[in-house]
């Protein structure tokens, strides 16, 4: 009988064609490493937001004066397991999160961004900013004291515009500011928008984006570690069973490792202070945005002119999206390229630098490493195009063509 | 491979320190005698200390979460008929708007509302507060709160131990969470293990190994 109704179904669906042609008969390289798994790994953490995000709208209240107590009373002492939903959606943001970065230096990594992928990965830059928006909103919800000091902070930096020379007598900022907030201070309308903003409107951007990029990754097929494009036909293997089973046990892992942090250890996913109720009248002593955030915070704290430092924010975030154009050389993958490699290194610890010092008392001595592993950070993009000349040189050199 | 060790040592490294212990960050670090913290940590002297906290504490301080009001409330017959109507634990926006007269006269008395403390021990932890409820003009010098437990430390490590209670699960709800969790994992560890053994069998038989 089941059988039978499957047949139905599949007769009409035409789902075991569909399942033959995305998932076996798309071959992918053999010789994929870890790292690849990060995007099915992202998938999932998606898919866990969103599903225990609509289990904590049925108890969340988006009103200032019981926010608070709907997610601290209600979600986590009232309904039996809805604990356990909220240490999973807050806990699978930052894995979440962690898992994008990942992916993301993965990509740079291995070079998936060159040609013909420009486009996926302009769009996989969307997502993680959009994914970061939807974060900070989701921050606001609880309504405690860092939920609140830390979207007073968020919606003050578009102020620095303010101090430019010329533009800043049009207080743009104060404008950008103001309209975000939807009046003067955080009140009711903050919450609630920013409520209806993380429930649906930029959940669904994201399965927009998401979609969008699964169409391109599977458009152009996957890069492979050591950079050749692989001759589907003789050397792939299909993505099901081969991949599908390896990063299944990698998912394992994953979600071991995740529910491990959900079930044992929620201190840093919610933060003491979070337990404090919102009060505009108590500043916190330590204001610091969400460990994501950090790098870009220790960025604009460093610079010692607020204008100068949304610049430098902005032109890392606009540097990040225009990598595809930044390196333009013929060879790809990390692999193959040992002053890409050097580079690589000094991006990666300038990252996980900066983010650190995002953390520490803005000391002078913090604000000084805060500048130079700005530098540093921003040296990788520009020495993207001197290796690229150098590389092409060599290459053609060689003997080989630009466009093989 | 070098290579690997030396990306994946560094990212267990850089998680450890933002997420689990960040010895970079500034903290602050009280101190607390360990056989008044072990008063403290053990739920069996909530109940001691849910009474110590009616006599000493709640003249001021509300514990909503667990339907404890301030005396100036509790003495207002209003309290008996939202109850009724809303449950023990009342709605915050409606306990400060019915309220708004007695919560007010207390911020006249102290210079603000002596804040509600159900949530307390999540924020401050339990070496704070034994600090502040002995000697609060220590800890937050030109505070209102006026020091009345001095010289009864472990009556206060019992409050303390009802705070607990009021935020933290109970532990034999921790132990089920306990439960819950490493099952959860071994059954995760348990799929990756047979899936592993799954994928050898099927690649083996399709010749793709
Ligand atoms: C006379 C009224 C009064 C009594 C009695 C009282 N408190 Fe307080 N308490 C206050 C006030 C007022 C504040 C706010 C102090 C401030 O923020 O400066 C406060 C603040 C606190 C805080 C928060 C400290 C912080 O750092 O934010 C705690 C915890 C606390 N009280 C615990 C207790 C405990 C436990 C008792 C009983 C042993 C108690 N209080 C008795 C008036 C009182
Ligand atoms: C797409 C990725 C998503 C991310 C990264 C994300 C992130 C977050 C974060 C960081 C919080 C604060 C958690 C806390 O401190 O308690 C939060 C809260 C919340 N989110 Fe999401 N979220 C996502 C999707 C969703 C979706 C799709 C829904 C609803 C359908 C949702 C509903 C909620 C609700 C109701 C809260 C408030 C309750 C609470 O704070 O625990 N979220 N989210």
């Amino acid at each position: 009988m089941i059988g039978r109704i499957g047949r139905w179904f599949d007769e009409r669906g035409k789902l075991s064609k569909l399942w033959q042609s995305q998932m076996v008969d798309y071959k992918v390289p053999k010789n994929l490493t870890f790292p690849y798994a990060f995007g099915v790994m992202a998938t999932v953490a998606f898919l866990i937001q969103i599903i225990s995000g609509i289990f904590l709208v049925m108890y969340y209240q988006p009103n200032i004066h019981t926010a608070f107590d709907s997610v601290n009373y209600t979600i986590m002492k009232e309904i039996p397991f809805m604990w356990l939903i909220r240490h999973i959606h807050a806990a699978g943001a930052n894995f979440f999160l962690a898992i994008v970065y990942l992916h993301i230096f993965a990509g740079i990594y291995y070079n998936a961004y060159k040609k013909p992928r420009e486009l996926t990965w302009i769009v996989g830059f969307f997502i993680y900013f959009v994914l970061l928006a939807t974060a900070l909103s989701g921050y606001l919800l609880p309504w405690g004291q860092l939920s609140y000091w830390g979207m007073v902070v968020t919606t003050e930096i578009p102020t620095s515009i303010d101090s430019a020379p010329i533009i800043g007598k049009l207080k743009i900022g104060e404008t950008i500011s103001v309209w975000m907030k939807g009046g003067y201070e955080l009140g009711q309308i903050t919450l609630g928008r920013f409520f209806g903003l993380h429930i649906w409107l930029l959940p669904l951007i994201l399965l927009g984006l998401v979609g969008f990029h699964f169409y391109l990754i599977r458009a152009h097929g996957i890069t492979s570690p050591d950079g050749r494009e692989i001759d589907k036909k003789k050397e792939g293997v299909p993505f099901h069973p081969y991949m599908t089973l390896k990063e299944g046990v990698y998912l394992m892992v994953y979600l071991a490792i995740f529910f491990f942090f959900v079930f044992f250890y929620m201190k840093h996913f919610l933060p003491a202070d979070n337990y404090d109720p919102a009060d505009p009248f108590k500043t916190p002593a330590h204001i610091a945005p969400e460990w994501y955030l950090l790098a870009f915070y220790a960025i604009f704290r460093s610079i010692p002119n607020k204008f100068l430092g949304f610049v430098m924010f902005s032109v890392a975030l606009l540097l990040l999206l225009i990598l595809p154009f930044l390196d333009f050389s013929p060879l790809r993958s990390t692999r193959n390229r040992p002053l890409f490699f050097v580079m690589f290194v000094v991006l990666v610890i300038s990252s996980m630098a900066l983010t650190i010092l995002g953390s520490m008392s803005p000391t002078p001595t913090v604000a000084f490493l805060g500048l130079i592993f700005t530098l540093t950070f921003v040296s990788f993009f520009i020495s993207l195009p001197i290796i690229s000349i150098l590389e092409l040189r060599k290459y053609k050199a060689e003997g080989g063509s630009k466009n093989d | 491979m070098i290579k690997t060790i030396f990306f994946t040592v560094l990212t267990l490294a850089f998680f450890y320190i933002v997420w689990i212990n960040n010895i970079f960050a500034p903290h602050e670090k009280y101190e607390m005698p360990p056989e008044h913290r072990m008063i403290a940590m053990d739920y069996k002297n909530a109940k001691e200390g849910r009474e110590l906290f009616i006599q000493n504490c709640a003249s001021c301080h509300s514990v909503r979460y667990d339907a404890i009001y301030p005396a100036q409330v509790q003495a207002n017959p209003m309290l008996k008929q939202l109850q009724e109507k809303y449950g023990k634990v009342l709605p915050r926006d409606v306990y400060e708007a019915v309220f708004m007269n007695d919560l007010n006269s207390m911020k006249e008395s102290y210079g603000k509302i002596p804040p509600d403390l159900s949530t307390i021990y999540l924020v401050k932890g339990p070496e704070y507060l034994y600090n502040f409820i002995l000697e609060p003009q220590k800890v937050l010098p030109g505070t209102a709160m006026p020091p009345v437990m001095t010289g009864r430390p472990e009556d206060t490590a019992k409050i303390i131990a009802y705070l607990m209670s009021v935020s933290e699960p109970s532990p034999a709800e921790k132990a089920k969470r306990n439960i819950m969790g490493v099952v959860t994992i071994g059954y995760l560890i348990v799929m990756g293990i047979l899936i592993w053994i799954w994928r050898e069998r099927i690649l083996k038989r399709m010749g793709l190994h």
